[in-house]
């Protein structure tokens, strides 16, 4: 379990010499055992917000400093990310991608275990020995998601993991993701530029427009939501009309 | 029928051969007739010097073959790793690239004698760049967004190497082995021609010498039967190898 400071972060690329702010002022706070969803438009800097958080890049300035007791903070803390596309290794099956994340552990009846309840929990069991090519995108994605699990990490980043599938699939694992974060409790942090699934799955909507942080919503709604109630309405609205005003 | 198409063509040629003989329409010097072909292939089966000449050649491709793995792997691995001594090593190899093997051939008699070391070097050469530059592309185009899955899982940079790079560029390694050994059979042939005591290309040019078409003709045989049969056990192997590339492409609904 861990807690996120994002504090006055900036982030600068050079575009032929010319710089360009990609993120700048980013503050926020990750409580421990949230679940938060940050929304906006292509380009915004969303996936750039990940990628610094899980040390794939370096950020300009600022800091992200993980907490996993108050006052200590974590020095190798354990993140893990979704990526859109499910990047699983074409050479291994499902059930050798899941036990990808456990390189580490010697264990190996440990690390069996912990697949094997993965592949369970994701409905997996029967794809175990497929290889990535032969299962559809849904399942890759949730291959992925199992990856990630399995790697126990203390923050989830997840970066539109559901974009490019189809509306049922993609409503379906929402609702299991929904699941899986009331049962496990983890840190996540989501990305989308779908409205509908920030407010479906987040606790609190940060918005997000050119680089900065706009606006925060919280969703005080009780899970599993229907995205169709009232409540969901009026927070769509919310934030959907932020983005015709600016 | 769809299961004689790989032989139409071999069958047609043995027809328009056999009929020709036949009917007396070749020159039988030029073009010795099948059955006479396929009674010298059994002499020389029986007496074992095929079989002799097989060996000697087969033994050379695969130590040649082998020291050319090698050299070609860590040299690959090294270049596609590293884009530094990408920059040194690019310029010299393509000059080396661009001359035929066989073309060094008399220049490595002077130099090695006719002994193995020159035929080995012809092997070497001729097999090198398929491996090389093959480790090389399957290395240098490992996916970047599958290094990133292993640098967020807290892989280092030597278990990135052995768990991503190398599996990845596996089936390209495997291509670039399949026609290295192709070619590296095709070079030993023509250095036998050049310097030999013994293996098939030494068997072809004596027969030429004492004026035997037909036994030339059961070494072309041979050897483009030797090849085949490589490539093939190399392409099963391939395909067990990498059940997850080409082969097996069933899809799992879901």
């Amino acid at each position: 379990m861990s807690r996120v400071e994002v504090s006055d972060l900036l982030k600068t690329y050079f575009l032929r010499g010319r710089p360009i702010d990609a993120l700048q002022e980013m503050t926020f706070v990750l409580e421990d055992s949230s679940f938060v969803a940050v929304v906006g438009k292509s380009g915004c800097g969303k996936t750039t917000l990940l990628r610094i958080i899980c040390g794939l890049e370096q950020m300009t300035r600022g800091s992200v400093r993980f907490i996993r007791h108050p006052g200590v903070e974590e020095n190798s803390p354990k993140v893990s990310i979704v990526f859109q596309e499910p990047r699983l290794m074409p050479w291994l099956t499902v059930e050798q991608n899941l036990a990808f994340s456990l390189v580490k552990e010697s264990d190996r009846i440990r690390v069996k275990d912990t697949v094997d309840s993965y592949l369970n929990l994701l409905g997996l069991k029967l794809f175990r020995d497929a290889y990535p090519s032969q299962i559809s995108g849904g399942m890759a994605q949730r291959v992925a998601l199992g990856r990630t699990l399995c790697f126990d990490p203390d923050v989830v980043l997840m970066d539109e993991p559901f974009g490019a599938l189809d509306a049922f699939t993609r409503r379906h694992l929402q609702r299991e993701l929904v699941n899986l974060f009331m049962s496990q409790r983890k840190t996540i942090l989501f990305v989308t530029h779908d409205v509908d699934e920030a407010i479906f799955l987040g606790q609190r909507v940060l918005v997000m427009d050119q680089g900065r942080l706009v606006k925060e919503v919280s969703v005080d709604l009780p899970y599993p939501r229907n995205p169709l109630s009232r409540e969901c309405y009026f927070l769509r609205e919310e934030i959907i009309s932020f983005f015709f005003a600016s | 029928m769809g299961w004689i198409r790989p032989y139409l063509i071999v069958l047609m040629v043995m027809a328009v051969w056999s009929i020709g003989s036949a009917a007396d329409l070749f020159n039988s010097y030029l073009i010795p007739s099948p059955w006479k072909v396929c009674g010298t292939a059994r002499k020389l089966v029986v007496s074992g010097a095929l079989f002799r000449h097989m060996a000697v050649s087969f033994y050379r491709v695969i130590i040649g073959f082998a020291i050319t793995v090698c050299l070609a792997f860590p040299m690959g691995l090294l270049v596609g790793l590293n884009k530094t001594s990408r920059s040194i090593w690019e310029a010299p190899l393509n000059f080396v690239r661009h001359v035929p093997p066989l073309a060094t051939t008399p220049i490595l008699i002077l130099w090695f004698g006719i002994g193995e070391a020159s035929k080995l070097t012809v092997i070497v050469l001729a097999a090198f760049f398929p491996i090389f530059l093959n480790t090389v592309s399957g290395v240098a185009n490992c996916d970047p967004k599958l290094i990133e899955v292993g640098k967020v899982l807290g892989y280092r940079p030597f278990d990135r190497l052995v768990r991503i790079i190398l599996p990845a560029a596996f089936p390209s390694i495997l291509v670039g082995l399949r026609l290295g050994i192709g070619y590296s059979w095709r070079a030993l042939v023509g250095a036998e021609l050049l310097a030999a005591a013994a293996g098939l290309g030494y068997m072809i040019i004596e027969a030429e010498q004492i004026s035997r078409p037909d036994i030339v003709l059961v070494g072309i045989f041979t050897i483009g039967l030797l090849g085949l049969l490589i490539d093939v056990l190399f392409e099963r192997m391939s395909n067990r190898l990498m059940p997850w590339y080409g082969g097996d492409k069933g899809y799992v609904q879901g």
